[in-house]
Parts: structure tokens; C-alpha cells; sequence
């Protein structure tokens, strides 16, 4: 016993040492899945509380842009409420009357959407995995796993929530793949290059399907996004001669170095879509 | 008592300024060549740097942990920036002893300073942990071996910014010996 002591006395630090070390790479093991970024991440009260005052300064210096892209939104939801009109019009071959988009009898709806803003309060581009942290939590109805979205396009996806913060692992990240097709719905999966903040590559696709500079990839509805969020825009597309496929590069078509406001959009059928999946494996 | 207060507030400062300030600039040395790769200068171990010398392993080692903690949960990397730091804490005392012609404990009430270290050493100390802890935090971070070259590019890049930075930090805050 004595002489256990003086092996602890005496080697005293390498053991804190190790022992540190090894809580350390627990947690780095226990959070290299996307799930439990709870307790040490952005999204905890205090660590959330003081990028939200950092936000405050910073804020105003970037109202000038914002005004801009909440312009540029409009627009593009003015456009959308035409086509939805138009659209309404369509004429029954037989009896001329006009369908209406709540018409179930016409319309299937395949998953009911609820939108809610957020502000962008801490942004990174330059690691790994990238984390983006927003001033809306539990409080607000936030919870892990909704999709978040720019008025430009993908953003990324919540991973942890506390009361008023949120962490979302952004569309910039190893760990999180999205699922997203082209234009003739040729699907797969995009994910991202690492230390590039406006890159996304897209693998495999086959050569069969013709790709042209400036194509838009949008999301699917088999992910956690609502359909058809623009992702990116090709600019490279590249033979791979091994496999004979095609490697697709992307810009992103949200600016992440400026990201100011974001929907968080809650898909009210995923829950319930997940737990059937689950049922079948 | 003075130094305890005076570290604490520099432990404040220095964690600010990392946080709310380095975390929002995205370097990259060469804009354009295709993939150099883009990081984020690293200051905060400058304080586990410049703690004084009396400070026992132990306590380095726990404040390392501490302060890599921090850091860590203003970025969302849990572990890793704490990893590195440990890592720096516990090599620091060899280091120094390595590089010092004294005993530590010869050294009273004092810290790692340009003023009782000289530039080279003090600049050799300074580097070698800097690229350890660096090194350590890139390779868990990237945590592959499939772009090798990237990874030593990242961390040159990055070792070679956080060391200007503490260069200009030495500058600007060591008391110039004059009367």
C-alpha cells in the first residue's frame, strides 16, 4: 500500500496528465457522431448568451447587405405566389371551373412545412465540421434534426438546442452528406470539400446524364429538407476515368461567410416518416 | 496576489479575443493557388505560455484543461482544443528547463518573458510548444491521412500566424527597460 503511494506521488502529473488526455478524447469520441453536442458547444445558455451580444455590435454593420437579399427574397416569393396563381387556373377538361391548392382531391400534400426565422449569431467556415449558432432554441419551438434554410438556399441542420440557442452543423461539414438531385431528377448524395467554404462536390453521378455549367442541384424530399431548396450551381464537371463517372463541383448558393438570417423550417411529417423507415430495417 | 489577478484577467483577454475576434477572420496565405488551405490563428495558448514559473505540472496541466475547454465550447469542437492544450502544459516545464541556464526554481516570482529569456530562447519556447499544440489540434481535428500535405500546409500556415501574432503581442506588452 505504502509503496503504491509513493508510485502515485511520484508519477503524480504523468497520471493527471493521462487522465486528462483520456477525458479529453472521450469527449471527442462521444461527439465525433453529430448527436450529444450538447453540453460543451455553442448552443450552451452562457457560451450562447455572449455571441449573442457580440452579434448585437456587429449587426448593424451588415444592414446595408441585408437589406439586399431580404429584397432579393421577396422578389423571388412574389414570383412564386404568381406561379402558384397560374397555376391555379387550370381549366377541368369538362366542367370549367378552377382547381384551388387546398383541393386534396387535386393536390396530395406530402409533408406540411412550418417556417420560422432565425438570426445567425455565430458563423465558422474554416474547420471540419462547421457550426452555426442561432438566436432561437427550445423556447421557440426548435427542435434537433429541422432542416435550416438561407433565403439563397441549404443551410444545414440542428443538432443541438438549448432554451434560446441553437447549434446547426452547417452544409460545410464531413459528417453531414445531403441528399440532392439534378435538374432531370438523377439523385445523390453532395457533400462538401474540405477547406473550401464555397465548394460542394457531388460523386458518381453517371455519364449518362448531361451536365452543363450553371445547372442548379436542389435538395430532395427524402432528407430532412423540404424539396427543391437550391444547394448550389455546377461549375465543374469532371470525368473520373476509373469508375467512368461524373464528379460534379458546386458553388454554394448561400454565402456562408455572410449568413445574417435563416428559416428554420420544421417538416411536421418527418417524425413521423423516420419511425416508418425505421420499422422496415 | 498580484500575479493571480493579473492572470486571470489575461486569461479573460485572451480567450475574448480568440473568441470573439480571431474565430471571425478566416485566414489563407495565398488566395488563389487552388486548395491552399484556409484556418483560423490560434492565440490562446500564448496563455499557458506565460503563466509563471512557479506554477506546479499539476496546476498547469488543469489550467490547460480549462482554458482548452473554454475555447472548445465557443467552438464546438468538444475535447480537442483541450487535448492540444494538456498536451502544451505538460511539455512546457521540460522545455523550459531544456532552454534555460538556471534552475526554474531559481527563478522567483517570475514569468516566461522576453525580459529574463532573451528573444531566441524565449522565440524557440514559444514555436516549439506553439507547433505541438498546433500539430496535435490539426491531426485530431482532420483526424485522416488521406491528404497529408494539407494537413502539414494547415498547420505551418497556422503555426507560422499564431507566432507573428504572439511576436506582436510580446512587443506591444513588455515594459521597456529604460531609466
Amino acid at each position: 500500500m505504502r509503496n503504491f503511494i509513493l508510485f502515485i506521488r511520484r508519477f503524480f502529473n504523468l497520471i493527471l496528465f493521462i487522465t486528462l488526455e483520456i477525458v479529453c478524447l472521450v469527449l471527442i469520441a462521444r461527439t465525433h457522431a453529430v448527436q450529444g453536442v450538447d453540453l460543451i458547444s455553442s448552443s450552451n445558455s452562457m457560451v450562447g448568451a455572449l455571441y449573442q451580444k457580440q452579434n448585437e455590435v456587429v449587426y448593424y454593420f451588415e444592414l446595408k447587405r441585408m437589406n439586399d437579399s431580404l429584397l432579393n427574397e421577396n422578389k423571388k416569393l412574389q414570383e412564386r405566389i404568381v406561379g402558384q396563381q397560374q397555376w391555379e387556373r387550370v381549366k377541368d377538361t369538362i366542367v370549367n371551373r378552377g382547381f384551388r391548392a387546398s383541393d386534396t382531391s387535386v393536390t396530395l400534400t406530402y409533408a406540411n412545412f412550418i417556417y420560422r426565422t432565425a438570426r445567425v449569431i455565430n458563423n465558422e467556415v474554416s474547420n471540419t465540421d462547421n457550426y452555426i449558432t442561432i438566436n432561437r432554441g427550445s423556447a421557440d419551438g426548435i427542435k434537433k434534426n429541422m432542416a435550416v434554410i438561407s433565403g439563397a438556399g441549404a443551410v444545414g441542420k440542428v443538432v443541438s438546442v438549448s432554451k434560446h440557442f441553437a447549434s446547426v452543423i452547417s452544409v460545410l461539414s464531413e459528417k453531414q452528406p445531403i441528399s440532392a438531385k439534378l435538374h432531370d431528377g438523377t439523385f445523390g448524395p453532395v457533400v462538401w470539400e474540405i477547406g473550401k467554404p464555397d465548394v460542394l462536390i457531388m460523386k458518381d453521378v453517371s455519364q449518362e446524364v448531361k451536365i452543363r455549367r450553371g445547372d442548379a442541384v436542389m435538395t430532395t424530399n427524402f432528407s430532412f429538407f423540404p424539396e427543391n431548396i437550391l444547394i448550389g450551381r455546377v461549375f465543374k464537371v469532371e470525368l473520373i476515368k476509373k469508375n467512368s463517372m461524373q464528379r460534379i463541383y458546386l458553388h454554394t448558393a448561400v454565402n456562408f461567410r455572410n449568413l445574417q438570417y435563416v428559416y428554420v423550417v420544421e417538416n411536421t411529417f418527418l417524425q413521423e416518416k423516420m419511425d416508418l423507415e425505421e420499422a422496415n430495417k | 496576489m498580484g500575479t493571480i489577478i493579473k492572470n486571470f484577467i489575461r486569461f479573460f483577454i485572451i480567450i475574448a479575443v480568440q473568441v470573439l475576434i480571431l474565430n471571425k477572420i478566416s485566414l489563407r496565405w495565398w488566395s488563389q493557388p487552388y486548395g491552399f488551405p484556409i484556418f483560423i490563428p490560434y492565440i490562446y495558448p500564448l496563455f499557458i505560455l506565460l503563466l509563471p514559473f512557479e506554477v506546479p505540472v499539476a496546476g498547469l496541466l488543469v489550467i490547460g484543461f480549462i482554458t482548452g475547454l473554454s475555447i472548445d465550447a465557443f467552438m464546438n469542437t468538444p475535447g480537442i482544443h483541450a487535448f492540444a492544450t494538456v498536451l502544451l502544459a505538460y511539455l512546457r516545464t521540460n522545455v523550459l528547463n531544456a532552454l534555460l541556464p538556471k534552475h526554474l526554481s531559481d527563478y522567483k516570482a517570475q514569468a516566461p518573458s522576453v525580459k529574463n529569456m532573451n528573444w531566441t530562447p524565449f522565440l524557440t519556447y514559444a514555436a516549439f510548444l506553439i507547433a505541438i499544440h498546433h500539430t496535435a489540434y490539426f491531426v485530431i481535428e482532420l483526424w485522416s491521412m488521406q491528404n497529408v500535405g494539407y494537413l502539414i500546409l494547415k498547420i505551418i500556415a497556422s503555426t507560422i500566424t499564431t507566432l507573428l501574432l504572439i511576436i506582436s503581442y510580446v512587443m506591444l506588452f513588455t515594459k521597456q527597460q529604460s531609466r
